[in-house]
C-alpha cells in the first residue's frame, strides 16, 4: 500500500499555501482550508525545492 | 432461513461462492462455485453420530472459539440445509485408512470423501447484494488488553456465554475460573467513532445490543452488578428509549466516559479501569470480574471481491454506496443491483429486514415489468475510429467496455452505460460520441456564450446532478451571483473534455470553471475523479504554455449548496477582473499555435 505523507499544496482560487495528506495514486477530494475551493494543486515547485532539485515546469 | 430453504421458487445455494457475474440488468450470467460438503445433504438426517466418533477437535467459529467442534459438523443449530459437512482442512484425510470413522458410523452412507466442488452457471435478471459485515477485531487496541486478559471478552463472545445454546449451556461464567461473575463492565464504541483507527462512523447497533445484553443479564442474574461506559447512548429507534430506561430501572449503571486502559489484578484476575465520568467531572476507579468490549461493525474483508464482481463503489467508511442516499437507498448505481443489510451500512435486524423487503420489491417490480427503460443519454461507439487504446475501459465506472489492445477488439454494452460521458472525454480518437452532449453541441454553446465581449464572461461547466442543481438552489433562494457567468450543463463533470476548456480559452474566456459533485455524491460512482485528473493535467499544460493555471478552477458544489455556489461565483468574478486583455490575447495566440503544431504532427 502506498505511503501517505504530508505535501505542500496551493489554492488556485485564493493563493493560500498549506499542507495536506497525500497518497500517490489515491484520488482525494481536497479543499482549501482558507476559502473552501477545490482548486487545490500540488505545489511541485516547493516539493522539488525540499527534495533539493529544481522544478522543470518553470 | 428454513422458510427460504423450503420455498419452491427460491434456490438456496449454501456453502458456495459467486465466482463471476457478467452482463447487465435482466441478463446477468452468474457462475457459482458450490463447494463440496463431502456429505450427501439430501440423505443426511443430522443425527450427529458422525461428529461423535470424529477424533478431530477444532475451535467452534459459531461459539466464537469458546468451545470446540469436530471436523465433521453442522455449522450452527439452525443451519439450512440441516446436514453435516466435513471441514477438509481439519479432517485427518480422505483416505479411510487414516481415519474414516465418520463413514463407518454413518448408517445412511452419506459420507463421500471423493465429492468434488461443482461449478453452476445460471442467468438472473437482478442481483441483491446481502453479503453482511464483519465485526471489529479489538486486538489492535492494546489498551483494552483483549489478548492479554482472558476475562476481557467481546460483545459477541458475551452473547454466546449468556446463551442457553452457548459453550457453557447458558451458565454465565467468566473464562479464567469458570465462576459466575459478580460485576460486569461494558465498554462502548470499541472500533466505532474513532478516527485514530480509521473507524470514524457509528456502528449503529452496539448501544442497543449492550442495553439488551444488560437486560438479559439482569433478568437471569439480578444480583450481578453491571456498569456501562459510554460516549453517548444512541437509542433512537422505536421502543429503544423505553428499553434503555428499563435497563436503568433494572439497576444497570451508565457512566459517561470511556476507560483509557484496562488492567488486571494477577491474583484475583479481576479487571480495573480508571475513567473520567464527564457528567460529574470526577476520576473514578472501578473493579470488575469481567469486562465486555462492545465491538463495532466493519465492512467484510472480502468486500473488494464483491465490489469487483459487480463494479460497485464504496463510501469512505468502506461499505457499499447506494445510488442515492434518500431517493434510491437500496439501489446500486448500476441498474438491477440492490442492497440489503450491513453490506450497505451498519444496521440492526429491523432495518436490515426493511431494506431487504424494499430490495425484493424493487427487484420484483423490475422483473415483473418484463422490459426496462434504459438511459437515453448514452455513448455510441464508432469502431472504425477506435484505436483499441482501452482508455474508455479504464475510465468507465460501469464496466461497459471490454477492450483487448493486442487482439484489437472492443465490446461495448450500451445497456450498462449510464451516460456520464467520461469515455467520450477521454477518447483521443473521437470514437465515442455522447448522445445529446456531443462535442459539436458543447463547442457550439461555448461559441455562442463567447460571441460578444468574451473577456467579460466566465464559462462554467456544471454537472447536471449537483453543480447545476446548486445553481438552481442559489437562484431559488434569490441569492444573487454575477450575471456574466455562463453555465454549460453536462451530465457529469467527467464529460468536460480538455478541448472544451482550451476552446473556451481560445475564444477569449478569461476564466473557466469545471464544477461537479463532491466525491461522495458523484452520480456516476467515481467519474468525477477523472475530472480532477484531467483538470490537474490541464493546470500543468497551461503552466507549461505560460498561461496562469489559476484561470482554470475546479469546484465541487452539491445541489444543496446554493450559498457555496454564490460565494464561488462571486470569488471567481473578482479573479476574472484581474485577467487583463493582454493576457487573454496571449492565451489565444498560444493555444492557436499549439493547435497548429498538433495538426502538423
Amino acid at each position: 500500500m502506498a505511503e501517505t505523507e504530508e505535501k505542500d499544496f496551493k489554492c488556485l482560487r485564493c493563493g493560500a499555501e498549506f499542507k495536506l495528506p497525500y497518497t500517490k495514486g489515491v484520488m482525494q477530494e481536497r479543499t482549501c482550508p482558507k476559502c473552501g475551493s477545490n482548486s487545490v494543486r500540488l505545489d511541485r515547485k516547493r516539493e522539488k525545492e525540499k527534495a533539493g532539485g529544481t522544478d522543470k515546469t518553470t | 432461513m428454513m422458510d427460504v430453504g423450503r420455498h419452491p421458487n427460491i434456490k438456496l445455494l449454501t456453502y458456495s461462492k459467486v465466482e463471476s457475474i457478467h452482463g447487465y440488468v435482466g441478463n446477468f450470467q452468474v457462475k457459482v462455485l458450490k463447494k463440496a460438503r463431502y456429505v450427501n445433504e439430501n440423505e443426511c438426517t443430522a443425527c450427529g453420530d458422525c461428529a461423535e466418533v470424529c477424533p478431530v477437535v477444532v475451535p467452534d467459529e459459531y461459539q466464537q472459539g469458546l468451545s470446540s467442534r469436530k471436523a465433521i459438523y453442522i455449522p450452527f443449530p439452525q443451519a439450512v440445509p440441516s446436514a453435516s459437512l466435513i471441514d477438509m482442512e481439519s479432517c485427518l484425510g480422505t483416505n479411510p485408512i487414516a481415519c474414516g470413522k465418520c463413514a463407518e458410523k454413518c448408517d445412511k452412507k452419506c459420507i463421500d470423501y471423493d465429492a468434488k466442488d461443482e461449478t453452476i452457471e445460471f442467468k438472473v435478471g437482478t442481483v441483491i447484494v446481502a453479503t453482511g459485515m464483519d465485526v471489529f477485531d479489538p486486538t489492535i487496541l492494546e489498551e483494552y488488553g483483549y489478548t492479554k486478559y482472558e476475562n476481557v471478552v467481546t460483545s459477541m463472545e458475551f452473547e454466546r456465554l449468556l446463551s442457553a445454546g452457548g459453550p457453557s449451556d447458558g451458565h454465565f461464567i467468566r473464562p479464567t475460573d469458570r465462576q459466575r461473575p459478580k460485576t460486569v463492565g461494558f465498554v462502548q464504541c470499541v472500533g466505532s467513532r474513532c478516527e485514530k483507527i480509521g473507524k470514524p462512523y457509528c456502528s449503529n447497533i452496539c448501544c442497543m445490543n449492550t442495553i439488551k445484553d444488560t437486560l438479559l443479564l439482569k433478568d437471569h442474574y439480578p444480583d450481578i452488578q453491571a456498569k456501562v461506559f459510554y460516549i453517548d447512548i444512541r437509542a433512537f429507534g422505536k421502543g429503544f428509549e423505553d428499553l434503555f430506561n428499563r435497563s436503568k430501572e433494572a439497576g444497570v449503571q451508565y457512566i459517561r466516559g470511556i476507560p483509557g486502559e484496562i488492567t488486571e489484578d494477577p491474583k484475583t484476575r479481576n479487571l480495573r479501569v480508571m475513567v473520567e465520568d464527564t457528567t460529574s467531572n470526577k476520576i473514578e476507579d472501578h473493579e470488575f470480574d469481567m469486562m465486555v468490549l462492545s465491538i463495532g461493525v466493519t465492512p467484510r474483508l472480502d468486500m473488494p471481491e464483491v465490489q469487483k464482481l459487480l463494479t460497485l463503489s464504496k463510501t469512505p467508511d468502506g461499505f457499499f454506496m447506494e445510488a442515492h442516499p434518500k431517493l434510491k437507498p437500496v439501489d446500486a448505481p448500476s441498474m438491477g443491483i440492490y442492497f440489503a443489510g450491513c453490506a450497505e451500512a451498519p444496521k440492526d435486524v429491523k432495518d436490515s429486514v426493511t431494506q431487504a423487503s424494499a430490495a425484493a420489491a424493487r427487484a420484483e417490480t423490475l422483473l415483473s415489468a418484463g422490459k426496462v427503460k434504459l438511459e437515453a443519454i448514452t455513448s455510441t461507439l464508432n469502431t472504425d475510429l477506435c484505436h483499441y487504446c482501452a482508455s474508455c475501459a479504464r475510465v468507465c465506472p460501469y464496466g461497459a467496455f471490454t477492450v483487448d489492445p493486442k487482439k484489437k477488439t472492443i465490446s461495448y454494452v450500451e445497456a450498462l452505460c449510464k451516460g456520464c460521458g467520461t469515455c467520450a472525454a477521454e477518447c483521443r480518437f473521437g470514437a465515442l460520441t455522447m448522445k445529446h452532449f456531443t462535442d459539436e453541441q458543447i463547442i457550439t454553446q461555448i461559441d455562442a456564450h463567447l460571441e460578444e465581449n468574451p473577456h467579460d464572461k466566465v464559462i462554467v461547466f456544471a454537472c447536471n446532478w449537483c453543480s447545476y442543481a446548486g445553481a438552481d438552489t442559489c437562484g431559488g433562494a434569490r441569492l444573487q451571483y454575477p450575471p456574466n457567468q455562463r453555465l454549460i450543463r453536462t451530465m457529469c463533470s467527467g464529460r468536460v473534455d480538455e478541448k472544451f476548456v482550451l476552446h473556451a480559452f481560445k475564444k477569449g474566456a478569461p476564466m473557466v470553471v469545471v464544477s461537479g459533485c463532491h466525491y461522495v455524491d458523484c452520480h456516476y460512482i467515481d467519474a468525477n475523479r477523472w475530472t480532477q485528473k484531467r483538470v490537474e493535467k490541464l493546470w500543468d499544460k497551461l503552466e507549461k504554455w505560460g498561461i496562469r493555471p489559476e484561470r482554470l478552477l475546479l469546484e465541487w458544489i452539491s445541489a444543496a449548496e446554493g450559498q457555496r455556489f454564490q460565494k464561488t461565483m462571486q470569488d471567481i468574478e473578482e479573479l476574472r477582473k484581474k485577467v487583463t486583455k493582454d493576457e487573454i490575447e496571449h492565451t489565444v495566440k498560444v493555444i492557436t499555435e499549439e493547435e497548429e503544431k498538433r495538426k502538423k504532427k
